[in-house]
């Protein structure tokens, strides 16, 4: 049961990969010295200053 | 066929020698065995009268080996040294052949004179070592002996081909090759005769039918006796093949004579009792459906370094099978089976061999000593005693392990596979068994999948990374653009300025990098990105500062004139930049080159899955090797493990 369950996992890992390489999704805010937050998923603007 | 007809010296009554190959013949009716020789008849002297078996065979059946008719026209049961009983019959084919067909714990042996030429010598039945091959006699495959020993011919019925004398004694030594070739070698002759053969089923020889109606009329009869030392009932399993059996009443060992029980003494408890899970009389049904009941029960033990470690066996028997054994040791347990010792690798026979080789597969040593018989209870097929030695090795390939056990007379192989608790649970049907609480010689490992199939998914991420390379194109600049902010009024009053309108692609990342000439000095940007259309924003922050040096004859610097922050994709559309900016020398202003670029090739996303993937099989393999480590961590050849060991067990557990 823990194999498909894990096997299950690797494909969900697999799509979530393939899916951020094609739209364009980032998981952080990778300047060096840049804040963290930004959404891995856009969803919507967050607004500004 | 020439057929003599005379009358028995002994008893006078009409005899027959119906094949001319015969040379001696029981009489049926004072069983005087009456030799046949150039001038008379001979009376060799009596015979016992043969002792009734379970064997599927009788005199006149009639069979086919090899596409040629024989029928069965005697018979010699035979005493090994040990107390031990075998048929053996002699068939007389229709071209005038004659075969010895040995009968020996439910197998059947096709053997043929062998005639050896004057110049080959065979060696001396003293010099003969068991596990020895044997080059002398012409065989496919070397022949290894297996047995030496000394036989008696205490019975006989029917026509003999050779001068059989009552309870005459020889000794012999039987070897064995490749591909169930079997030979004896018959030292009671000068020079030695030689029998070579195979080792047969019932279906080989043609009397595979005969079996069934025979064992179906013998099943009524079972050998219900009772303890000569207690009077309590006894019902032996196998009463023609036993030679030992305890009184569950008493605890006295008897010995079992054709069927005859007499005490010989009583088996003493050792210090700590054994404690048998599975009781004698329990059944089993194993792979394929075989059932076969516990008939015996043995407790052994070896000592190693001054230490005792002790395990259960249990005997198994099923009359159309044989005998195997059950053993149970740390609470695992093996479905034991015997092994032809010519299957074996040559060099394995040999004693304190490294590893051995059978059916492909290599094994490697893990245990070699002496083992002893601690205590009995139930029935055995040989003369069983407390305190009884044999030399054994355990070879391991998991799940399956290969142990030789070794005495001055006899050398035997036999092949273990793990069971699990379940299995066996399941086979008896008894629940909850002890569980087992270290690994066992040739226990499988069932994570292996978490670090063959489960590093799938991580060899996948590499081909979707590589694929998604092209298809997702090249990083491209949608902005590059100096700006420069204006003075601040005071330090804490940020400059603002909008960057020209640039086109932003939709699903595309988006990376920011602002450069600044600062020199240990810092410029704090907030960069925002205005979509032109709908003017909502979304803002990263961009920190530049650089700081340098030189302390102690040394330069040093920190940080840089140049930062970048990556966002995920934005919708596509018209987009402007607004950068805001405080810096440390506000009084001046600050030109600031920013950039914009889409489609950046980056490894962060790529690394987390390829981390989280790789946790998994990273797991597996440490499970892997702490799990061989606590296997090798018992073995007395501990420092030869490399923890490598494949196993190809099944994956069954999760």
């Amino acid at each position: 049961m823990f194999k498909i369950i894990y096997m299950i996992f690797g494909i969900v890992v697999l799509v979530a990969y393939a899916s951020s390489a094609w739209f364009g999704w980032e998981i952080a805010n990778s300047g060096s010295r840049s804040r963290l937050g930004v959404p891995f998923i856009y969803t919507g603007f967050r607004g500004g200053k | 066929m020439s057929i003599l007809r005379a009358n028995c010296p002994s008893c006078a009554a009409p005899i027959k020698f119906m094949s001319g190959s015969t040379v001696v013949l029981v009489c049926p009716f004072c069983r005087s065995a009456i030799a046949r020789t150039d001038r008379a008849l001979e009376d060799l002297g009596k015979v016992a009268e043969i002792a009734q078996s379970s064997s599927p065979l009788k005199l006149g059946l009639r069979g086919s080996f090899k596409g040629n008719a024989f029928e069965l026209t005697g018979r010699a049961q035979l005493q090994h040294q040990l107390g031990g009983f075998w048929d053996e019959w002699y068939a007389t084919f229709s071209n005038g052949w004659v075969s010895w067909l040995a009968e020996a714990q439910g197998r059947f042996y096709v053997t043929f004179y062998q005639p050896l030429s004057a110049d080959v010598i065979l060696p001396a039945f003293e010099q003969l070592q068991v596990g020895q091959t044997v080059d002398a006699i012409p065989a496919n495959s070397p022949l290894i002996v297996t047995e030496k020993g000394t036989a008696t011919a205490v019975a006989a019925e029917g026509e003999i081909p050779y001068r059989l004398t009552p309870y005459e004694q020889s000794n012999y030594a039987d070897l064995s090759g490749q591909n169930n070739a079997f030979a004896t070698i018959d030292y009671g002759m000068s020079p030695p005769w030689v029998f070579a053969g195979q080792q047969a089923t019932l279906a080989d020889i043609g009397l595979a039918d005969a079996r069934l109606a025979e064992r179906a009329a013998r099943r009524v009869a079972t050998g219900a006796m009772s303890c000569p030392n207690c009077g309590g009932p006894l019902a032996l399993a196998a009463p023609d093949k036993s030679e030992r059996v305890t009184c569950l009443n008493c605890s006295s060992l008897l010995d079992v004579n054709q069927g005859n029980l007499k005490y010989l003494h009583a088996v003493n408890p050792p210090a700590s009792a054994p404690d048998f899970v599975l009781p004698i009389g329990a059944k089993g049904i194993f792979t394929d459906g075989r059932m076969f009941k516990i008939i015996g029960a043995v407790m052994r033990s070896v000592t190693i370094e001054g230490e005792k470690f002790y395990w259960h066996e249990y005997l198994l028997y099923e009359p159309s099978i044989g005998f195997r054994w059950l053993v149970h040791s740390d609470n695992h347990w093996n479905f034991v089976e015997p092994v032809n010792v010519a299957e074996i690798q040559a060099s394995a026979n040999m004693l304190g061999a490294r590893s051995a080789s059978y059916g492909g597969r290599t094994f490697r040593i893990f245990q070699d000593a002496d083992a002893v018989v601690e205590y009995v209870q139930g029935e055995f097929y040989w003369r069983v005693e407390q305190g009884e030695t044999v030399r054994a090795a355990d070879y391991v390939s998991p799940p399956l392990m290969l142990s030789q056990e070794v005495t001055a007379n006899e050398i035997n192989w036999s092949l273990g596979t793990y069971m699990t608790n379940a299995e066996i649970e399941k086979a008896f049907g008894v629940p909850d068994l002890p569980k087992p609480w270290s690994v066992a010689p040739n226990q499988p490992f069932t994570g292996r999948f978490y670090y063959t199939w489960g590093a799938l998914p991580l060899l996948l991420l590499i081909v979707v990374a590589v694929f998604m390379i092209p298809v997702s194109g090249l990083t491209s600049t949608v902005l590059s653009q100096q700006i420069t902010l204006p003075a601040m009024a005071n330090a804490n009053a940020p400059q603002t300025i909008f960057s020209q309108p640039f086109d932003v692609r939709p699903n595309r990342n988006i990376r920011i990098t602002a450069s600044a000439p600062v020199n240990n000095s810092f410029a704090d940007l907030d960069v925002d990105l205005i979509n032109d259309q709908s003017q909502e924003v979304e803002s990263v922050n961009v920190p530049i500062e650089y700081y340098q040096g030189v302390d102690s004859g040394e330069s040093w610097s920190e940080g840089g004139q140049s930062q970048d922050a990556t966002l995920s994709s934005l919708p596509g559309g018209k987009y402007t930049l607004r950068v805001e900016g405080t810096w440390q020398e506000w009084q001046q202003p600050i030109a600031v080159n920013v950039k914009v670029e889409q489609n950046v090739m980056r490894g962060v996303n790529f690394l987390c899955a390829f981390a989280v993937l790789l946790i998994v099989p990273v797991l597996g393999l440490f499970r892997k090797f702490s799990f061989e480590s606590s296997r090798w961590k018992d073995s007395m050849f501990s420092t030869s493990s490399s923890g490598d060991s494949d196993d190809s067990g099944s994956d069954s557990d999760d």
